[in-house]
């Protein structure tokens, strides 16, 4: 059948692209990863010398353990922009125009935000720490100078960065849903919760599972908050893997183990999507009867 | 790899800076800005005329990181620099990228790993130059140092840009670090300008008794605090020390260079800089002491046009700001006429560019045009020997200019001194440092085994 | 569509559980309110913050009105540097590479998850590969394989770059929708003898209107903003585009920071209209097929 003929077609222009600009990257960086290279000249090859000493490299694993922790909070974050679009989709008045505000931080770029962020953390006149001091608190934090708030802190402004863009995808999602169903169950006399409970979320299932990747591997691979609001530091406390890469790669000019800690994340991406696609498989796809 | 080569090469910097003395500068100095305006453009190009005769066209690409917007008075130099070059050189079509400084040096790395460097553009020197040097990237520039140029730079400058011997670039920009203060401040607070760390000490304890920060700190960007170090480094340890310590012939562990890191804990003990300083950045940590909220801020002289020509900043705050030198302290090896500075960008030719000879006529012109124009147009002040008494300045500029050429040594700036990976451990140190994570024992141990990995 | 109509009214019908769900409403509006006010307050500051001077910026409270409005902030901008053409450039860069990223995003979709084939499963494991690999190791070999291509500074390389990087993640936002799409429509098209290519255009693609705009509100958003490809793959001003405008305010040792919110303020603008446009349109989907069903 002309079928295999539409499948090349449809999927092949896309595959050749990706192949093309995102393999090669993807392998050239394993072979950097491989060798000692200041980003000049001649490569020299060194094996698994790099990864040895990324084993050992206690900065690497507190970035990598600081990119965990903002994973599984970015995952868990998920319920709440769950529930802002199941409450936006429902029958709420002005829910149009409510939707619209709230996915507008979305639209501002991370250099906006950034200096947003900065303004609030700012330790002696930000917005936050005025707040602190008009409740009575003398000596309200340097947020982004603690070594141990800074991460946290920074945490804030990334969630809040993408809770547009997850409330949007949700929010599609949800009117997706037939009207018909939802009325049916309604005429039924179910409540609201049975309604988003029952019927939505398990129609929307397999949108959750995408969201949990790509909130995962996203954050995994996070870069740009960080970078701009407080460059890994105080004490590389807020440092993560792509900003520690970066710091090597281009900072360091130590280009070969910049590309051994890229490749490493991308391993633990692949294998974290590996995890997660396994535990939320279902073994047959809800469909609508 | 090029162990050997190294060490020397950063003594140099350090050492002809110690020489320099940059006393000879009024002797030479005298000529050169007077005699050049008037014979410049006629000079090059009969120069230029009889060693170029071709008239082959050639594109010249230039690379650099003055924007419209943020630098408005260099970038307006470039083009007219350029405008001329091209009505004299008829042949020549310059062709500007402009990119700032972050994004300037991403994509220097991207170009040079695939050796597509521009034919001419901006590097800093000695720690970040040298990888460049050593893959081939940049072409020697003696010759033009025997030409037109010879004896127009300070001396000690464009050592700063030599590998073996061979100088690959050529400085456009000179600066030391002087603390600026707020004279308003110290009034009220009955303060004299400290000339020992005693009386700096007494200077800091009194403003934050009185609930102003003393000093202005933007610690996230790093090299500002390590200014700091850098200065108590020098005057406790000496200026010797310091820079045979970061040129691994001698250890950070000297007792000295450990007092220096202990006196930085002191200072954040005494509450000395602003609240959250190693999570602001320069820019935040400069508004603590442009807003009059901090007393003293110490800074590169690059900082001068917003002391002095700066319309958007208050006619009232311009006018009481004044230096000091960074005091000496007592039992210590360092002299005050002793500074951390050095020069700042400068210009590269490409070795493989296929217009080289022509590049490098280009950045002759440049730099010597530049050096004519760049501190009255733009306040930069230039490598090359300015004469202050020919040249229409504010007195801060003056007064500094005046201590430059006094200057018994300039010790480069830690971070570009050092190479690349041992810079940055060298700058995440300091921000621990100021932060108290590290002891000044484990400070000095970190920096051994960095500089140590670089060689 | 007649169901869709009587949706509001059903709710209508049944005002009166008591008051404790009035107040319950009354809670939940006021908190939608609030959070509301607190997403448009970023805009507002970032107003002011365009009509500032760097004193200012620092030193008063991010939402304090500028003591002297500024506009010669936007006079700056639109005076110094090629602000026409960089805009001209972010338009059709975005426009281009965002159409092109949907329909090539939604063809591999679809064949991935309507058409039975061994590989589908594999080919979709290497694009979700895609989105794991960190942008910055990605510049070195991409700046070269695009020398090799001759394509560096030329808009191609955006493009190629912006529609290649975007794919995985669009591909994976569709994968979720496309699987719970019902199959009768298309069944009954199959059976009808409709041809695929007919059943994607005509059928498929109508229906997935409400992903199709989500995805492309993502993609605009993203290649809206993107500065690093254009920095590390263009050379020549005149091919480069807004974001630039930024970084025309950035410089070695200062910043201006009111310019540069005078260029965020002007390049949010396009981009939030193009958002209310195309969001209007997320509603639309299934609507839109199951009255062609």
């Amino acid at each position: 059948m002309s079928n295999k003929w539409a499948i090349a077609l449809y999927v092949l222009p896309a595959l050749l692209l990706v192949l093309g600009l995102i393999y090669i990257p993807i392998v050239m960086t394993g072979y950097y990863g491989l060798t000692e290279w200041n980003g000049i000249g001649a490569q020299k090859w060194i094996g698994f010398a790099n990864y040895s000493t990324l084993l050992q490299d206690g900065i690497f694993w507190k970035s990598a353990l600081h990119s965990l922790l903002l994973a599984v909070f970015s995952c868990v974050s998920l319920l709440l922009y769950l529930i802002v679009a199941l409450i936006l989709s429902g029958q709420i008045k002005g829910a149009n125009v409510l939707r619209k505000i709230y996915l507008i931080p979305m639209l501002l770029s991370s250099v906006a935000i950034a200096q947003l962020w900065l303004k609030i953390f700012h330790p002696t006149n930000g917005v936050l720490n005025s707040v602190l001091v008009s409740l009575g608190i003398d000596n309200p934090p340097a947020w982004l100078a603690d070594t141990s708030l800074v991460l946290y802190a920074i945490f804030i402004p990334i969630l809040w960065q993408y809770a547009g863009f997850y409330i949007l995808i949700y929010y599609a999602a949800l009117k997706n849903i037939p009207s018909s169903l939802v009325e049916a169950a309604r005429i039924d006399g179910a409540s609201a919760w049975q309604i988003a409970f029952r019927i939505k979320l398990p129609l929307i299932m397999e949108v959750i599972k995408v969201t949990i990747v790509l909130a995962f591997v996203g954050s995994l691979k996070y870069f740009d908050l960080i970078y701009v609001m407080t460059d890994g530091g105080p004490n590389n406390s807020s440092e993560v893997i792509a900003s520690y890469m970066y710091h090597q790669a281009f900072k360091s000019f130590d280009f070969g183990y910049g590309s051994a800690v890229g490749f490493f994340l991308l391993v633990v991406c692949l294998v974290a999507t590996w995890l997660i696609r396994r535990a939320t498989a279902s073994k047959d796809s809800i469909q609508y009867s | 790899m090029n162990k050997k080569a190294i060490a020397p090469i950063l003594l140099a910097t350090g050492l002809s800076l110690v020489a320099a003395g940059c006393g000879n500068s009024n002797s030479n100095g005298n000529a050169s800005p007077s005699s050049s305006p008037a014979d410049s453009p006629s000079a090059s190009a009969s120069s230029s005329a009889s060693a170029a005769p071709s008239d082959k066209k050639v594109t010249i690409n230039m690379m650099h990181l003055w924007p419209e917007g943020s630098s408005a008075q260099q970038n307006k130099i470039v083009n007219q620099i350029i405008k001329e070059y091209q009505n004299e050189h008829p042949n020549v079509t310059i062709k500007q990228e402009v990119l700032e400084n972050e994004q300037y040096k991403s994509k220097m790395k991207v170009l040079s790993a695939s050796n597509k460097l521009p034919d001419v553009g901006m590097t800093w020197a000695a720690g970040y130059l040298q990888p460049f040097v050593e893959g081939n990237l940049f072409a020697p520039l003696d010759d033009l140092l025997q030409g037109e140029l010879k004896d127009k730079f300070v001396s000690g400058t464009t050592e700063a840009y030599a590998v073996d011997g061979k100088t690959y670039a050529l400085p456009l920009e000179f600066n030391i670090t002087p603390v600026y203060y707020n004279k308003k401040i110290f009034e009220k607070y009955n303060l004299q300008v400290p000339t020992t760390y005693a009386q700096f000490q007494d200077v800091v304890k009194t403003l934050a008794k009185n609930g102003v920060a003393p000093i202005a700190l933007g610690n996230k960007d790093r090299w500002t605090g390590s200014l700091w170090y850098m200065y108590l480094a020098d005057r406790i340890a000496g200026s010797q020390t310091l820079s045979d310590a970061i040129n691994g012939k001698a250890s950070f562990k000297d007792a000295g260079l450990v007092q220096a890191a202990k006196e930085v804990q002191t200072l954040v003990d005494e509450n000395a800089f602003n609240k959250g300083f190693n999570g602001l950045s320069n820019d935040e940590g400069k508004s603590e002491f442009m807003n009059g909220k901090a007393a003293m801020y110490m800074m590169g002289t690059w900082e001068l046009p917003n002391f002095t020509t700066n319309q958007d900043v208050p006619q009232d705050f311009r006018d009481s700001v004044g230096f000091f030198k960074f005091p000496t302290v007592d039992g210590g090896k360092g002299n005050i006429d002793s500074w951390v500075g050095g020069p700042g960008v400068g210009l590269f030719v490409a070795e493989n560019s296929p217009v080289k000879e022509e590049a490098k006529s280009f950045v002759e012109y440049f730099v010597k045009r530049w050096g004519e124009q760049s501190v009255t147009d733009a306040g930069v002040i230039p490598a090359t020997k300015v004469d202050t008494a020919s040249v229409q300045l504010p007195q801060l500029y003056i007064d500094l200019l005046n201590e430059m050429n006094k200057a018994t040594n300039i010790t480069l700036f830690a971070d570009v001194q050092m190479k690349a990976s041992a810079a940055e451990i060298h700058l995440n140190q300091i921000q621990a440092l100021f932060g108290k994570a590290v002891t000044p024992e484990q400070f000095a141990e970190e920096h051994d085994k960095a500089i140590k990995a670089g060689q | 569509m007649s169901v869709a109509q009587t949706a509001p009214r059903a709710a209508a019908a049944e005002p009166g559980k008591g008051a404790g769900r009035k107040i319950g409403y009354g809670l939940l509006y006021i908190a939608l309110a609030a959070v509301a006010v607190l997403q448009i307050l970023p805009l507002v500051w970032l107003l002011f913050f365009s009509l500032k001077n760097n004193q200012e910026v620092f030193d008063s409270p991010p939402l304090s009105l500028p003591t002297h409005w500024r506009w010669e902030n936007y006079e700056k901008v639109w005076t110094q540097g090629n602000i026409g053409v960089y805009f001209f450039n972010s338009v059709w860069l975005t426009v281009v590479s965002t159409a092109l990223t949907v329909l090539i995003a939604s063809l591999v979709t679809f064949a991935v998850t309507r058409m039975k084939w061994k590989a589908s499963k594999l080919v979709l494991g290497l694009f979700m590969v895609g989105l794991m690999i960190p942008v910055h190791s990605a510049l070195i070999p991409l700046f070269s394989v695009f020398q090799n291509l001759h394509l560096i500074d030329r808009p191609p390389s955006l493009i190629l770059t912006y529609v290649a990087f975007n794919m995985p993640i669009t591909i994976m936002i569709m994968l979720g929708f496309y699987t719970s799409l019902p199959r009768e429509v298309e069944e009954a098209a199959v059976i009808d003898g409709c041809s695929v290519h007919r059943i994607f255009f005509r059928i498929v693609f109508p229906m997935t209107a409400s992903v199709i705009s989500t995805t492309a509100i993502i993609n605009m958003i993203y290649n809206w903003n993107e500065f690093i490809f254009v920095n590390t793959f263009i050379n020549s001003d005149k091919l480069k585009t807004l974001t630039v405008g930024v970084q025309n305010f950035v410089g070695q040792y200062t910043t201006d920071w009111g310019a540069i919110g005078a260029t965020l303020m002007v390049s949010i603008l396009p981009i939030l209209i193009a958002f209310f446009v195309l969001s209007n349109r997320i509603v639309e989907g299934l609507a839109a097929g199951s009255v062609k069903g």
